[in-house]
């Protein structure tokens, strides 16, 4: 291996590396912040430039609470599985930070040239594929912990990521359909100059779907079961503390990015934006807006929702997304054949066809599924 | 260069994560054993330009088979193993001689008569011809696969459903 394709590889990697864990480290700043703001309180303002008085808004809480974080004693249970416990973070953070690789952005120290992270023609079934591995560290995590409530918390995290993946995967699939490539790039070159997918009415039920399905993935309020501190006690890093602990935090923020990144790929146009013509180097930055655009709404939803309920979490995958994202498929391919006829009228009718088909058959299947979900009967308590 | 050193570390990799998962007493650590083995077979897949059979190798194999594996595993007794029982049956070495039989007599001609081809050739990308030919010749084929797996899936439904009616409310005592 030559020392120049070394330094490429280095150029191509790194930053993504870096620029995504510092990212991290102001969204769980914003985060704190602005869940305090929704629940009336002023969340983190004390750390600031040390042995001052200055707040400067508590910016310094991330680095105190790395600092905390690595000097915190690791803690791993008598009975626990050391090994896997040990394996269990590692294993939740190696994908997440896999995955990036696969977005479409294109940093200006890049040119044509240049070794790209990871170049593939597979780009999103590879995305879907490693994504899927984080269902197996938090189950290792949960089963190492020799806790119950944390076997609990790997369980109820298994089942809701396998559940959602299908309607996260099938609202995909409609992009691919409509590109006719697996090519992450390519499928953000589609969308240039404001065309974006989700500006369509199958796009925009798809990216709902895929919003909704990225949440439970990445067990973001209000899916976060497998981490309900009320229920489970933090469920599977109930055992985690110090370093490790950090580790999952900052997993499960990247995967965050990562989804929110492929959402912005597939659905809101990739690095598209206003004022690219005169600066290529901007669609970067439109690219970071919109991950972070989404991981707004994210925060916001967290602040806003309550937790949902076992079994309407699975009632909701499997009898509400499952089957809309199925219709939008079909959906989807007739305005795709129709897109063929290159017709302005025919068009006009397609759209509005295909959102009364999808309004009618999403407002059909909440009815249906209302009268099945009874309120909640105490058995126990009264 | 490159390759041959990527071949030699995954195949290092997937054999001896074939070997701990079948030397394992731990059910749990058999299985993540099994699943570094099929991460290993992915990136020879990888390795050989094979994206989307290197996908799909993660995705079936790792993502739903191992996830499979765990949740059976979890519904067994003793997941850490018995520490006195024979992991070796006794007729092991006959194993090993149909082992050996089949490797001499089916497979190690096709070996020796494999041409020698330069390790990478340009290909085009694959994932799209795949496609193409996954829709154009062979529909009929991947329609009955279809079909044949919604039946087991209709099949395992019933089956899980069991022959039990549907239940009564519960009265409250």
């Amino acid at each position: 291996m030559s020392f120049e394709l070394l330094i490429d590889i280095l150029i191509a990697t790194v930053p993504l590396m870096l620029i995504f864990a510092t990212v991290f480290a102001f969204t769980t700043w914003l985060e704190r912040k602005a869940l305090a703001r929704i629940q009336n309180r002023i969340g983190p303002n004390k750390v600031g430039i040390p042995c001052t008085r200055i707040g400067l808004f508590g910016l310094g809480q991330p680095t105190a609470d790395g600092i905390k974080m690595i000097f915190k004693e690791n803690i791993v249970p008598t009975g626990a599985d050391r090994l896997f416990h040990l394996l269990a973070p590692i294993l939740a953070l190696i994908p997440s930070m896999l995955v990036l690789c696969f977005l479409p952005l294109d940093f200006p120290w890049l040119n044509e040239n240049s070794v790209k992270a990871f170049l593939l023609d597979g780009a999103v079934i590879f995305f879907f594929a490693i994504t899927g591995l984080n269902t197996l560290a938090v189950f290792m995590a949960g089963w190492a912990s020799r806790n119950k409530y944390s076997l609990l918390g790997g369980m109820r995290a298994v089942a809701q990521m396998i559940s959602y993946e299908i309607p996260l995967v099938l609202s995909a699939v409609i992009v691919v359909m409509m590109v006719g490539s697996l090519d992450a790039a390519e499928i953000a070159g589609e969308q240039k100059g404001g065309n974006w997918f989700v500006f369509y009415p199958w796009g925009f039920a798809a990216f709902v779907i895929f919003f909704i399905a990225a949440l439970a993935e990445t067990n973001r309020s209000p899916f976060d079961l497998p981490e309900a501190e009320s229920e489970i006690i933090a469920g599977y890093f109930t055992e985690y503390s110090g370093f490790k602990f950090a580790l999952f935090f900052l997993a499960e923020y990247i995967a965050m990015f990562a989804i929110s990144g492929l959402a912005v790929t597939l659905f809101l146009g990739g690095g598209d934006g206003p004022g690219l013509a005169v600066l290529p180097w901007l669609s970067v930055i439109w690219f970071l807006a919109k991950i972070f655009a989404l991981i707004a709404v994210m925060i916001w939803l967290r602040g806003t929702l309550p937790r949902l309920r076992v079994d309407q979490l699975m009632g909701f995958a499997w009898k509400f997304m499952l089957p809309l994202s199925i219709l939008n498929i079909f959906v989807a391919g007739f305005a795709w054949h129709a897109k063929q006829l290159d017709s302005q009228f025919i068009m006009v009718i397609t759209w509005v066809i295909s959102l009364a088909v999808l309004y009618g058959a999403a407002s059909g299947l909440n009815q249906l599924n209302r009268g099945k979900v009874r309120p909640r009967e105490y058995k126990y308590a009264e | 260069m490159n390759e041959e050193i990527s071949f030699w570390i995954l195949s290092a990799i997937a054999v001896l994560g074939a070997l701990v998962a079948v030397r394992k007493r731990n059910l749990i650590h058999g299985v993540f054993a099994l699943l570094v083995f099929f991460a290993g077979l992915s990136g020879l897949f990888l390795l050989l330009l094979a994206e989307f059979i290197a996908a799909v190798q993660v995705l079936v194999y790792i993502g739903a088979v191992g996830v499979l594996l765990l949740f059976a595993i979890m519904l067994t007794e003793r997941v850490a193993g018995d520490d006195d029982r024979r992991m070796i049956s006794r007729g092991w070495s006959w194993g090993l001689l149909a082992a050996a039989a089949v490797f001499v007599v089916l497979l190690l001609r096709p070996i020796q008569q494999l041409p020698s081809q330069d390790a990478a050739q340009p290909i085009k990308p694959s994932v799209e011809a795949l496609g193409h030919k996954l829709i154009n010749p062979y529909v009929v084929t991947l329609e009955v696969l279809a079909l044949l797996l919604t039946a087991a899936l209709i099949g395992a439904v019933t089956a899980a459903q069991g022959l039990s009616m549907p239940k009564e409310e519960d009265s409250p005592e």
